[in-house]
């Protein structure tokens, strides 16, 4: 049963990402996209992972894809055509892809993977807040403040891009 | 955790403190170009400090960690920003760009705490949050000149192929995630990183990294992005967000995959020749100055790997004391391209023939910038060539130390090109005198001091040498 939700789950993963980027209208891209990311939520649902799932759903599928889809009608884009690429750059990337894809595949396939022995994580919200705000072995305080001076430099960097003069 | 522990991280938290200070001036401050001698005044007290009151050791459970040579790294880059932004003054103090000054110094502070957390790192996570601090704001930079188009394109093309990279980098990464449950790199330094797996992530991740570095082939972006930033985001780039780059892969060539050093020294080979002999091919064409100046740099890149290959201490070291000298000579000749570029608007090497007769101080500066590029004794670019050289010979790499003088000297030829324009080729209508601020002279001094002074002055080689047998 879990094995057949996986293998679904995973193709809706999948022919939806491809079509977010061969589309050439750009908001159906930007809802196929959507689509990608509330499947990858299944996933961490799949594996109890429950408050990365909601983060996922809230943050990614509700913030990001309505702000993707905000900007592409503030900026009146909505009717653009993307242009259409021609074939021989078709079939070479094409061709680039499916090379990368069998070396990768056939190195992970044959590849023995250690089963793990140790206990699988405690997930729940309680020792996630603790880790995120833990400064010692493990914890993440850090990088969770560098993410804020990443935040307001890339917000300071769109006002510049924005500045009229 | 003891108070005297942040003592340790001093470099980032001040950066920090600088950037907030900045951003809560620019309020208070009604001329906005006051702000310059404010930002440059605090920073030169922060490349101060860099020197003094130093603790080592590592914090966070072991994300971040600092040594005398990691502080030494920081040091290095802190000088080559002050130069930056010494140079950047004339270009910030134009009428178009006067109500972004501001913005200008903390998007290049933000940068610069990216680069030292990067060069701090202690796992592959803190790693690569440094790296993208080092490069979001980056592109923001790069379309700084939002009434240019070009300046717009060239900061999307940086941000798309940074992304590119970055995903490259993260797959390799997560690989090594997978195999051993860990990013901390003390957990990694005994792994067993022999298995096809690990070597395919080993790539993926040299492959990000090159791409920062613009080692060929991840070259592509390097010419496009140059040319259409502003110079001195250009300069920044090519010396100080490359000379990052070129650190932490130095750490981690060293550390995490030590390993496996007989799998990156082959690919370091290839990419050592092929970045070498493309760099200077692609630089003879250009005319260009800028673009002229990108190839130049990828072909430096080129040299760099060649220290690397001495697989030792001594290797790093070398690696170490190129990019110091790399950062004044390239930040001399830089200064004065951007200098000509903000005074006449002209960037083609042609524009600068004759430009002896009206600006000399000028042109001799760049003569030297450029005879150090190449590698002329007495210059500090020769001392450094010379001991990346040595450094690969130790190794018996004399195939590629002997591609690599030949490159040298054609190298030699395209510098002489621009040597040439400016001495002996005549022209008409001149670049007319340049005036230059007091930053500028004050950057220029800076620079030839330190081209002529790091190669004679022996102790600084010694002093890094030292300090590289730690880690």
């Amino acid at each position: 049963m879990e094995t057949t939700i996986f293998y679904i789950i995973s193709a809706i993963i999948l022919v939806f990402s491809v079509l977010t980027v061969t589309t050439t209208k750009i908001l159906r891209a930007a809802v196929y996209l959507l689509f990608t990311l509330v499947a990858t939520a299944a996933f961490y649902f799949m594996m109890e992972y429950n408050f990365l799932a909601a983060v996922q759903l809230t943050v990614y599928a509700g913030g990001i894809v309505v702000l993707i889809i905000f900007s592409i009608l503030l900026t009146h884009q909505i009717n653009l055509d993307l242009k259409k690429i021609n074939s021989i750059k078709k079939i070479t990337s094409g061709l680039v892809s499916l090379f990368g894809f069998i070396l990768i595949g056939n190195i992970i396939y044959t590849h023995t993977f250690k089963a793990t022995s140790s206990v699988i994580a405690d997930t729940s919200v309680n020792e996630i807040g603790r880790t995120l705000l833990n400064y010692g072995d493990g914890g993440y305080i850090l990088p969770f403040e560098v993410i804020s001076v990443l935040l307001l430099a890339a917000m300071i960097g769109a006002i510049i891009i924005a500045k009229k003069k | 955790m003891d108070i005297t522990n942040f003592l340790i991280m001093k470099q980032e938290l001040l950066l920090t403190l600088i950037t907030l200070f900045i951003l809560v001036s620019e309020i208070f401050v009604s001329d906005k170009r006051r702000i310059i001698p404010i930002a440059i005044v605090l920073f030169g007290i922060h490349t101060l400090f860099g020197f003094l009151y130093n603790s080592y050791g590592s914090i966070f459970g072991g994300m971040y960690q600092n040594s005398e040579l990691v502080n030494l790294m920081k040091n290095i880059l802190n000088l080559g920003v002050f130069i930056v932004l010494l140079q950047s003054s004339t270009w910030l103090l134009k009428e178009e760009n006067e109500n972004k000054i501001s913005e200008f110094f903390i998007l290049t502070f933000s940068t610069l705490i990216g680069m030292n957390f990067m060069i701090s790192s202690g796992d592959f996570l803190m790693f690569y949050l440094g790296l993208e601090l080092a490069t979001i704001p980056m592109a923001a930079l790069v379309a700084y000149n939002t009434y240019d188009k070009k300046s717009s394109e060239s900061g999307l093309k940086l941000i798309m192929s940074a992304a590119f990279s970055s995903a490259v980098m993260l797959f390799g990464i997560s690989l090594i995630y997978g195999q051993f449950g860990t990013l901390y790199f003390s957990e990694l330094l005994s792994a067993d990183m022999t298995s096809p797996l690990l070597i395919l992530a080993f790539l993926m991740f040299i492959s990000g990294l090159s791409f920062k570095i613009s080692l060929v082939p991840f070259h592509f972006w390097t010419a496009d992005v140059y040319e259409g930033a502003p110079t001195n985001v250009t300069s920044y780039l090519s010396v100080i967000s490359k000379g990052a780059a070129v650190f932490i892969f130095n750490i981690l060539l060293f550390t995490v995959f030590r390993n496996i050093v007989d799998v990156w020294s082959d690919v370091l080979y290839v990419l050592a020749i092929l970045t070498m002999t493309i760099g200077n091919l692609f630089a003879i064409r250009q005319t260009n100055i800028k673009r002229f100046l990108a190839f130049s740099s990828v072909a430096q890149a080129g040299f760099i790997l060649l220290g690397l290959l001495g697989t030792n201490e001594l290797g790093m070291a070398t690696v170490i004391y190129f990019i110091l000298i790399y950062i004044f000579s390239n930040l001399a000749a830089f200064g004065v391209v951007s200098s000509i570029e903000n005074n006449s608007g002209k960037l083609n090497i042609e524009d600068y023939n004759g430009l002896y007769h009206t600006n000399p101080n000028m042109s001799l500066l760049m003569m030297l910038s450029l005879f150090s590029l190449a590698g002329i004794p007495p210059l500090a670019g020769f001392f450094g060539k010379f001991f990346l050289f040595t450094a690969a010979a130790q190794n018996g790499y004399y195939w590629l130390i002997f591609i690599a003088v030949i490159n040298a000297t054609i190298s030699l030829y395209y510098y002489l090109i621009v040597v040439k324009a400016m001495f002996i080729n005549k022209n008409d209508s001149p670049i007319e005198k340049i005036s230059n601020n007091w930053y500028m002279k004050t950057s220029y001094i800076i620079c030839l001091i330190g081209l002529i002074v790091i190669g004679f002055y022996s102790d600084i080689f010694e002093y890094i040498n030292q300090i590289s047998i730690g880690i």
